[in-house]
C-alpha cells in the first residue's frame, strides 16, 4: 500500500525534498530545456496534480504578486495562477465582452479540476480582477480571499498596515494549512526564497551580458516553472541547469537588443517570445515580474511578516498596477532600458487589459521624447499565428538598422 | 378554415409563413430583405400567400417579428424573434427545452417552457462575432460561395485553432492559415468549430438542458451541425425549415391570438345569450 | 419647510431644482476656471468633498464631467481625439473624454472646467488611479491616492457595517492618510485645518444622508414614485456635487416631501398616461448617449425602475445606515470614508445579496444587467451574479450590453430587440401566473 507522503516541512533543509519533477540530467540541456516547456505550458499542472497526490495542501494566487513564503512556512505549495492556453467551456459563460482573456481561462482551469487549491487569493489589481473573489466564491468551493496591496506606498502608515494585512492572510493560511506558522519558520523560508531571488537574477544577467545563451523564451520558462514548484525544488534546479546554459554552445550574435514590457499579467503565448526572439535579443522584460517583485534580500530580521511587507514597498519593481509616486512608470521603462543597454523597446499590452493599455500611452510618449525606437503591440494568450507579428517585427527592425 | 401569418424581416432575408388552424405551415416564401423593408415584407407575404392558395382576406391574423418587425405595416402585432423562435422550435420538437439561433447578425441562446415560452435568454455582444457573419468573411477570403462552406468543412480532418471570432480579422485570421499551407477544408472547419465554441458559452450562460433545437439560416449549413453535435456532445434537432422557425413561431402566436379572440367572441355571445 | 406648497408646485420639483442646482454647480466651476481657481479634481466614490469644502476648493468630478459630454450628445468627438493620442478603443470612456477635455483647456459642453491644483482618490476604482497618474503626467499637481481596503473575504457580504479588528485596522490606516492628507491640503491652499468646518459639512451629509435614504425606501410603494435611472441619476448629479453642503441636505429634504405626497396620491414615476406593469431594478451603469431613450424601452412596457445598484455604489455611502460622529469629525470621516467605499465596491463585486433582498422588499418583477464595454469596475461579475439571482429568486433577468460613453457600441435596435423580447417574457409569466390564481381562486 502506498501512502501518501506529507509536504515537506519547513525546517527541513533544502536539499532533502522529493522532488515533483524527475528530470534526467545526463540527457544534457536541451531535452531538459524541452521538458521544462511542456511542463510550463501543460494546463493539467501535472507538479501541482502531484504535489496533492501526496497530500499537499495548495494555496493558488492570481498575478501579480503575492508573498509565497507566507504559503511555503505553513507547508503549503504557492501556485502562480497565470491562465493557460485552453479551450474553455465553463468559464465563458460567466463573463460578459471586453474582458481579458486570462480571467477566463484561469477560472476555466479551476472549473474544470485542472486547478484545486485549497485557498484561491486574488488581488485587486485592477477593475476587472478584483471581482474575481465574487466570481470564484459563487462558483468553487475553496475559499478566496483578497489580499489588499496598498496603493498608497507613499504613506507613512502603509508598511504597519500591511504588515497586518499579511498577518491576516496568514491567519487564513494557518487554517488552511491546519498548523501555526512561527516566526523560524517563515525565516526559513525567506531564506529559501532569497536564494531563489538570487538564482533568478542570475537568470537575468546571463540573458542580459549574454543573450545568444539565454533568449527570452528560454529564461521565460525557466521562472515559470517557480510558480509550479517548491522553492527548495526549484533551487536545485536551477544551480544545476545556471552552469549548463553559461556552456551552451552557441554563437554570440549581433542582434538588436530589446526590452519587452507588458507581461506583467497576462502572458504572451511562448511562441511568440520565440518568434520574437528569433530576430531580437530581449535583454530585460516585465514577464512573471511578480516572481522576481522583491529585488534583493529580504529581512527575515526580528519580525519576519514586517520583513517581507517592508521589501514589497520599498525593494521592489513596478508594474501598471502598482501605484507609487516614486515609481513613475515611464520613467521606471527608460532606467529599465538604460540599465540593460537596450537600443529599443517592444511595449506589448495584452488585449482588453485596462493598466496595461494606458500605460502603452505613457511609455510611447515617453519613448518618443527619449528617442528611443519602439514597436507598439497587443497580444492576447490564446492567439495563434505569429506571422503578423513577425512581418511588423522584421521591419521595425530593419528600419532602425537602416536609419 | 381558419389561416395565420408570420413575417420574419431580417437584416439580410425576409422570410414569411402561413399556416393553417391545425398549425401546418401552408405556404412560405424567402426572398432577399434588400433597400425597401417595407417592400420585402409585403412581397414575401404574398409569395407565402400564393403557395398556400389562400387569399389575404382569408387570414385572420399577421405578426411580424425579426429587425424590420415594425416595418410589417399590414401586420396586427409585433413580437421578437427570441420568442418566436422558441414557439417555433417547440411546435417543430416538441421536446425542445433549449434553442440555439444563429442567424447572419445574432446569436440567440434560448432556455423554454414546454409549452415554447422564452423562460430566460441571451445573445451575443454588438459585434457580430461568432454569428453567421463571420463565416460570410470566411468564405469571402477563400473566394466561396456561402453554400460551399458546410460541405467543404466537413471534408476537413485536423481543423485548425481560430483564436478571433472577431469578423474584422476573420479574413486575416484565414489568409494566414493559407500561407502556412494548411488546407481550405482545415480551415473552415476550424471556422466552424470556432464558431461553436462561442455559441457553446452562449447557451452555457442560460442552461444547457436536452433537447436542443438549432434554428435559423446557420442551421442549415451541415458542418455547423456537425460541429455543435461535437461541441454539446449530443444531438441536435434541425428542420429543414429551420430559417423558417421564426416566421412559424410568429404565425403560430397569431393563431393563438385569433383563437383567444374567438373564445371571447363566444363567451361575450354567451354572456348576452 | 414651514410653507405649504401647491401640488403644480410639488410633483417635478425635485427634477426641476436638481437640474438648477446642476446647472448652479457647472457655473460655479466656469467662474473659478475663468478666474483661475485651480480645482480639486476627484471622484464619486470616496470623493471626500467635506474635507476639502473646509478648505474652499472648488471640487471637480471629472467622471460627471465625462458622461454629460456623452449625455449633451458630443462625446464621440472627444473619444476619438484621446484615441488619436494613442488610448485604447477598449479602455474607460470617462478616462478618454476627460483627457481630451484637458487638452482642450477644459472646454466642456456645460462650460470649462478648472484646471487641477490636486486630485484626491481613492482605491474604490482601479482606473482612478491609472486616470490620476495621467494628470500627473499632464499637470504635475500633487496626486493624493487614499487606500481604502475593501471587502477581502469570500463571505458573501451583506453591504453593512461591520466591526472586526480588521476594520478597527483599516479605520487606523485611512485615518492616517486623512492626516497626511490635510497635510498635504494645508500647503497647497495655504490654509490651516478647521476641525470646525469639517463637523459642518459632516453635519449636512449627515442631515443629507438620512434623507437619501427616505427616498430610496419611498419607492417600495405602488406605483413606483421616482424612475431610479431616470430621476434617480438627478439625484445622484445633487447628492455628489453638492454634498457637505446646506443647499444639499436641503434638496433632499424637500425631496422627502414631493416623494411622500407622490405615495399619498399614488402619483406614479411613469405619468398618469402609463400603468405601472412590471418593477425593476437596474444593475449596472446607465447608458448615457441614448440617455432618456435608454428609459423609454422600458417604460413603454410599462416597466419602472424601482431600484438601482448605481443609487448604491455612487451615492458615497448615502444608503447606508450611517451618521457621521460630529463629536469626532477626523475618526468619523475615516470611518465614513471606508464604510462609504467598502459599500460601494461590495455593491459591484458582492451585489447578489442586497438584490436578492430588494426583489422582496420591493417586491420586483425583474433585474436589468447592463454591463458596459468601458467599466470593467462595474461589468465583470455581472454575468455570474445574474446566474445567482436566476436560481435564487423568480425574478426575470435581462443582461444587455453597451457602453455609458461610446455611441459607437450602443446599437438601439438591438438593446430594443432584447428589451422587448424580455417584456414578452414577462407577459407570458403574468399571463401564466394569473392563470395559477385564477384556477386556486376558483377552487378556494
Amino acid at each position: 500500500m502506498k501512502m501518501p507522503t506529507p509536504p515537506a516541512p519547513s525546517s527541513a533543509l533544502e536539499d532533502d525534498f522529493d522532488p515533483l519533477l524527475e528530470l534526467n540530467f545526463d540527457a544534457g540541456l536541451e531535452p531538459l530545456m524541452l521538458e521544462l516547456r511542456e511542463v510550463v505550458q501543460d494546463p493539467d499542472l501535472p507538479t501541482v496534480q502531484r504535489w496533492r497526490d501526496r497530500g499537499g495542501r495548495v494555496l493558488a494566487h492570481f498575478q501579480v504578486y503575492f508573498p509565497e513564503e507566507l504559503a511555503h512556512a505553513a507547508g503549503m505549495l504557492p501556485v502562480k495562477v497565470r491562465g493557460s492556453r485552453i479551450e474553455r467551456r465553463e468559464a465563458d459563460s460567466l463573463f460578459g465582452s471586453a474582458l481579458c482573456s486570462i480571467l477566463r481561462s484561469s477560472l476555466e482551469l479551476a472549473l474544470t479540476d485542472r486547478l484545486v487549491p485549497d485557498l484561491f487569493v486574488t488581488h485587486p489589481i485592477c477593475d476587472a480582477a478584483r471581482n474575481l473573489a465574487g466570481i470564484w466564491s459563487r462558483n468553487l468551493e475553496a475559499p478566496a480571499e483578497i489580499l489588499f496591496f496598498p496603493q498608497n506606498p507613499n504613506s507613512r502608515h502603509s508598511h504597519t498596515w500591511l504588515t497586518g494585512e499579511y498577518r491576516r492572510i496568514l491567519g487564513h493560511i494557518e487554517e488552511v494549512a491546519g498548523r501555526r506558522v512561527d516566526d523560524d519558520a517563515l525565516r526559513h523560508s525567506i531564506h529559501l526564497f532569497n536564494e531563489n531571488r538570487r538564482l533568478l537574477r542570475e537568470v537575468y544577467a546571463i540573458k542580459r551580458e549574454t543573450p545568444w545563451l539565454l533568449p527570452v523564451d528560454d529564461a521565460y520558462v525557466l521562472v515559470a516553472t517557480a510558480g509550479l514548484l517548491p522553492r527548495e525544488e526549484h533551487n536545485a534546479l536551477l544551480r544545476r541547469l545556471l552552469p549548463l546554459i553559461r556552456r551552451r554552445e552557441r554563437k554570440p550574435k549581433d542582434r538588436m537588443r530589446v526590452v519587452f514590457e507588458g507581461g506583467f499579467c497576462e502572458q504572451p503565448p511562448l511562441d511568440l517570445l520565440a518568434a520574437i526572439a528569433e530576430f531580437v535579443d530581449v535583454v530585460d522584460d516585465d514577464l512573471l515580474i511578480g516572481l522576481r517583485w522583491i529585488l534583493e534580500d529580504v529581512d527575515p530580521g526580528s519580525d519576519p511578516v514586517a520583513g517581507l511587507a517592508e521589501a514589497y514597498l520599498e525593494r521592489s519593481s513596478y508594474s501598471p498596477v502598482q501605484h507609487d509616486l516614486r515609481k513613475p512608470k515611464e520613467e521606471m521603462l527608460l532606467a529599465r532600458i538604460e540599465a540593460s543597454r537596450a537600443e529599443a523597446a517592444i511595449v506589448a499590452a495584452a488585449k482588453m487589459c485596462e493598466p496595461g493599455l494606458d500605460e502603452q500611452v505613457a511609455y510611447a510618449q515617453a519613448l518618443d521624447r527619449a528617442g528611443i525606437p519602439y514597436f507598439l503591440s497587443e497580444f492576447e494568450e490564446e492567439m495563434q499565428g505569429y506571422d503578423h507579428l513577425q512581418v511588423q517585427l522584421e521591419t521595425f527592425v530593419e528600419n532602425i538598422l537602416f536609419q | 378554415m381558419i389561416w395565420a401569418g408570420g413575417v420574419d424581416v431580417g437584416s439580410t432575408q425576409t422570410k414569411a409563413v402561413v399556416i393553417n388552424e391545425r398549425r401546418r405551415i401552408a405556404g412560405r416564401a424567402l426572398i432577399a430583405t434588400g433597400g425597401d423593408v417595407v417592400a420585402a415584407a409585403e412581397r414575401a407575404f404574398e409569395l407565402a400567400l400564393e403557395g398556400a392558395g389562400v387569399p389575404r382576406s382569408r387570414v385572420a391574423g399577421v405578426i411580424g417579428t425579426g429587425y424590420g418587425r415594425y416595418k410589417v405595416e399590414f401586420g396586427d402585432t409585433q413580437v421578437t424573434e427570441i420568442a418566436c423562435h422558441a414557439r417555433g422550435a417547440a411546435e417543430m420538437f416538441p421536446g425542445t427545452r433549449t434553442v440555439l439561433d444563429m442567424g447572419g447578425q445574432d446569436t440567440k441562446a434560448i432556455r423554454v417552457r414546454e409549452d415554447g415560452d422564452v423562460l430566460d435568454f441571451c445573445m451575443n455582444d454588438k459585434c457580430s462575432a461568432g454569428t453567421g457573419r463571420f463565416l460570410q468573411s470566411a468564405a469571402r477570403a477563400l473566394d466561396l460561395e456561402l453554400d460551399d462552406l458546410g460541405p467543404t468543412a466537413l471534408r476537413g480532418r485536423r481543423p485548425v485553432e481560430i483564436s478571433t471570432t472577431c469578423t474584422v480579422f476573420a479574413e486575416s485570421e484565414v489568409l494566414s492559415w493559407l500561407a502556412r499551407g494548411r488546407t481550405i477544408e482545415d480551415i473552415l472547419l476550424g471556422v466552424h468549430r470556432a464558431i461553436a465554441k462561442r455559441s457553446f458559452a452562449l447557451l452555457r450562460r442560460v442552461g444547457i438542458e436536452d433537447q436542443i433545437t438549432f434554428t435559423g439560416g446557420v442551421a442549415r449549413n451541415g458542418a455547423m451541425v456537425a460541429v455543435m453535435n461535437e461541441v454539446l456532445e449530443t444531438e441536435v434537432n434541425v428542420s429543414e425549415a429551420s430559417h423558417f422557425m421564426g416566421a412559424l413561431g410568429a404565425a403560430l402566436f397569431a393563431l393563438e391570438r385569433t383563437g383567444d379572440d374567438t373564445v371571447q367572441a363566444v363567451a361575450a355571445g354567451e354572456e348576452e345569450a | 419647510m414651514a410653507k405649504t406648497v401647491s401640488e403644480d408646485e410639488l410633483v417635478g420639483r425635485g427634477a426641476r431644482e436638481g437640474r438648477r442646482l446642476f446647472d448652479a454647480w457647472y457655473a460655479e466651476l466656469t467662474d473659478a476656471a475663468e478666474r483661475g481657481v485651480p480645482a480639486a479634481y476627484v471622484f464619486v466614490m470616496g470623493s471626500l468633498v467635506e474635507l476639502l469644502r473646509v478648505f474652499d476648493l472648488p471640487v471637480v468630478f471629472p467622471e460627471i464631467n465625462s458622461l454629460q459630454t456623452a449625455v449633451r450628445k458630443v462625446s464621440d468627438g472627444y473619444l476619438s481625439e484621446a484615441e488619436d493620442h494613442g488610448f485604447s478603443p477598449d479602455v474607460c470612456g470617462y478616462v478618454k473624454a476627460d483627457y481630451a477635455l484637458q487638452l482642450r483647456g477644459g472646454e466642456h459642453p456645460r462650460g470649462r472646467i478648472p484646471p487641477p491644483a490636486i486630485a484626491v482618490l481613492t482605491n474604490a476604482c482601479n482606473t482612478y488611479i491609472k486616470w490620476a497618474e495621467i494628470w500627473e503626467r499632464l499637470h504635475d499637481i500633487p496626486v493624493a491616492t487614499i487606500d481604502v481596503p475593501m471587502t477581502r473575504g469570500s463571505t458573501r457580504y451583506p453591504l453593512v457595517k461591520s466591526s472586526t479588528a480588521d476594520d478597527d485596522r483599516d479605520r487606523r490606516y485611512i485615518r492616517g492618510q486623512l492626516e497626511e492628507l490635510i497635510e498635504l491640503l494645508e500647503s497647497v491652499t495655504g490654509r490651516p485645518f478647521d476641525e470646525d468646518r469639517l463637523r459642518d459639512t459632516l453635519r449636512w451629509t449627515n442631515e443629507m444622508g438620512h434623507a437619501y435614504r427616505r427616498v430610496l425606501e419611498l419607492n417600495r410603494s405602488r406605483p413606483a414614485v421616482f424612475d431610479a435611472v431616470m430621476e434617480g441619476t438627478i439625484f445622484l448629479g445633487v447628492a455628489n456635487a453638492h454634498r457637505g453642503t446646506e443647499a444639499g441636505a436641503r434638496y433632499f429634504q424637500e425631496l422627502v416631501e414631493e416623494m411622500e405626497h407622490r405615495v399619498e396620491r399614488g402619483i406614479s414615476a411613469l405619468g398618469e398616461a402609463t400603468e405601472e406593469r412590471y418593477r425593476l431594478a437596474f444593475v449596472g451603469v446607465p447608458c448615457y448617449p441614448i440617455f432618456s431613450d435608454f428609459q423609454r424601452l422600458f417604460s413603454d412596457w410599462g416597466g419602472v425602475f424601482v431600484g438601482s445598484s448605481y443609487l448604491w455604489f455612487a451615492s458615497g455611502g448615502l444608503n447606508l445606515e450611517h451618521e457621521y460622529d460630529l463629536e469626532h469629525p477626523l475618526d468619523a470621516l475615516a470611518d465614513g470614508v471606508l464604510a462609504g467605499v467598502r459599500m460601494a465596491t461590495d455593491s459591484m463585486i458582492f451585489q447578489d445579496d442586497a438584490l436578492l433582498r430588494s426583489i422582496e422588499e420591493y417586491g420586483l418583477d425583474g433585474v436589468v444587467y447592463h454591463p458596459v464595454k468601458s467599466c470593467r469596475t462595474v461589468s465583470t461579475g455581472l454575468a455570474s451574479s445574474r446566474k445567482r439571482i436566476l436560481e435564487e429568486s423568480d425574478a426575470l433577468a435581462l443582461y444587455i450590453e453597451s457602453d455609458m460613453m461610446d455611441p459607437r457600441v450602443v446599437s438601439v435596435a438591438q438593446l430594443k430587440n432584447r428589451i422587448d423580447a424580455f417584456f414578452e417574457g414577462l407577459d407570458s409569466r403574468k399571463v401564466r401566473l394569473d392563470a395559477v390564481e385564477a384556477t386556486v381562486g376558483g377552487a378556494s
